[in-house]
C-alpha cells in the first residue's frame, strides 16, 4: 500500500481515468491491455491520461518514462515507484 | 508594441500561409512559466469577414480556435525549440472552448497560451483570447507533434 492507496484501488482509479479520456468502457480495459496496440489510444490521449494521473496523485511523471506507460499494470508500477520515492523524500 | 520574434521567425515556425497565417506578433515568452503571448490584428480585409457576415462582420469561432492553436504552436516552438526546428507537422487533437464576446474588425486579439503539459510528441495548453483586456474566448487544446524524418 502506498500513500494510503492499495494497488487494486490505484488500478481502479487509473482504469476510470483511461475509460473517460479514451471513451472506452471500463470493462474493456484489462490490467495488461496495451494502450496503443489494443485500445487505440494515441499519443495525444496518452498525454491527457498522464496529465490526469499527475493531477490525481500530485506527482510528476518524467517525460522519458511516458513511453513506458503502455498498460494499467505498467502505469501502476511506475506510480508505485514514484509515490514510494516521494514518501521517502518527505 | 514590439514583437520579440521577427515576422521571418513566425513564418519559419508556423506552417500555415495566406490566408490562414494568423499570428502577427509574439509579445512575450516566459519559458520558466511555460507561457507565451501573441497578437493577431483584425482588419476589415480578412477573407472570413466577407461572408461572415456581409453586413455584420464577426470573427467565426472556428477561426478563433485556429488562431489559439497557432499561438499554441508558437508556445511549443518556444518551449521545445529542438523539436520545432525539425519542422514537424502539428495535429489538432481535441478542443474544449468557450466563446464570450464577438470579435470584429479593428479589434486586437491577444492570445495567451499556458502550458499544462508538453512533451516532444504532444502538448496540452490552456489558451485565452482577449480584446481590450477582456476575455473573448477560452480553450483547452490538445495537439500532437510528428516529425517526419
Amino acid at each position: 500500500m502506498d500513500n494510503g492507496i492499495s494497488i487494486d484501488e490505484m488500478k481502479r482509479e487509473v482504469r476510470k481515468i483511461i475509460a473517460e479520456i479514451a471513451e472506452i468502457p471500463e470493462a474493456d480495459i484489462k490490467d495488461e491491455s496495451l494502450f496503443f496496440e489494443e485500445l487505440g489510444i494515441d499519443s495525444m490521449m496518452a498525454l491527457e491520461i498522464v496529465t490526469a494521473i499527475e493531477k490525481r496523485y500530485r506527482i510528476h511523471l518524467p517525460e522519458e518514462q511516458i513511453p513506458n506507460i503502455r498498460s494499467i499494470s505498467k502505469v501502476c508500477e511506475l506510480l508505485k515507484g514514484l509515490l514510494t520515492a516521494s514518501t521517502q523524500n518527505a | 508594441m514590439e514583437s520579440i520574434w521577427p515576422i521571418s521567425k513566425i513564418r519559419e515556425t508556423l506552417p500555415q500561409r495566406y490566408p490562414f497565417l494568423f499570428i502577427d506578433k509574439v509579445i512575450e515568452i516566459d519559458q520558466a512559466a511555460g507561457r507565451v503571448v501573441c497578437l493577431k490584428n483584425l482588419t476589415q480585409n480578412e477573407h472570413f469577414f466577407v461572408g461572415h457576415f456581409p453586413d455584420n462582420p464577426i470573427m467565426p469561432g472556428v477561426i478563433m480556435i485556429e488562431v489559439m492553436a497557432q499561438a499554441s504552436i508558437i508556445g511549443f516552438a518556444a518551449l521545445k525549440p529542438e523539436v520545432a526546428a525539425k519542422k514537424p507537422t502539428y495535429f489538432l487533437g481535441k478542443v474544449e472552448v468557450k466563446f464570450s464576446k464577438p470579435v470584429r474588425p479593428g479589434d486586437q486579439l491577444f492570445l495567451e497560451v499556458q502550458k499544462e503539459k508538453m512533451i516532444a510528441t504532444a502538448g496540452i495548453v490552456s489558451a485565452s483570447a482577449k480584446v481590450d483586456g477582456q476575455v473573448v474566448a477560452q480553450a483547452r487544446i490538445t495537439f500532437g507533434v510528428k516529425v517526419y524524418e
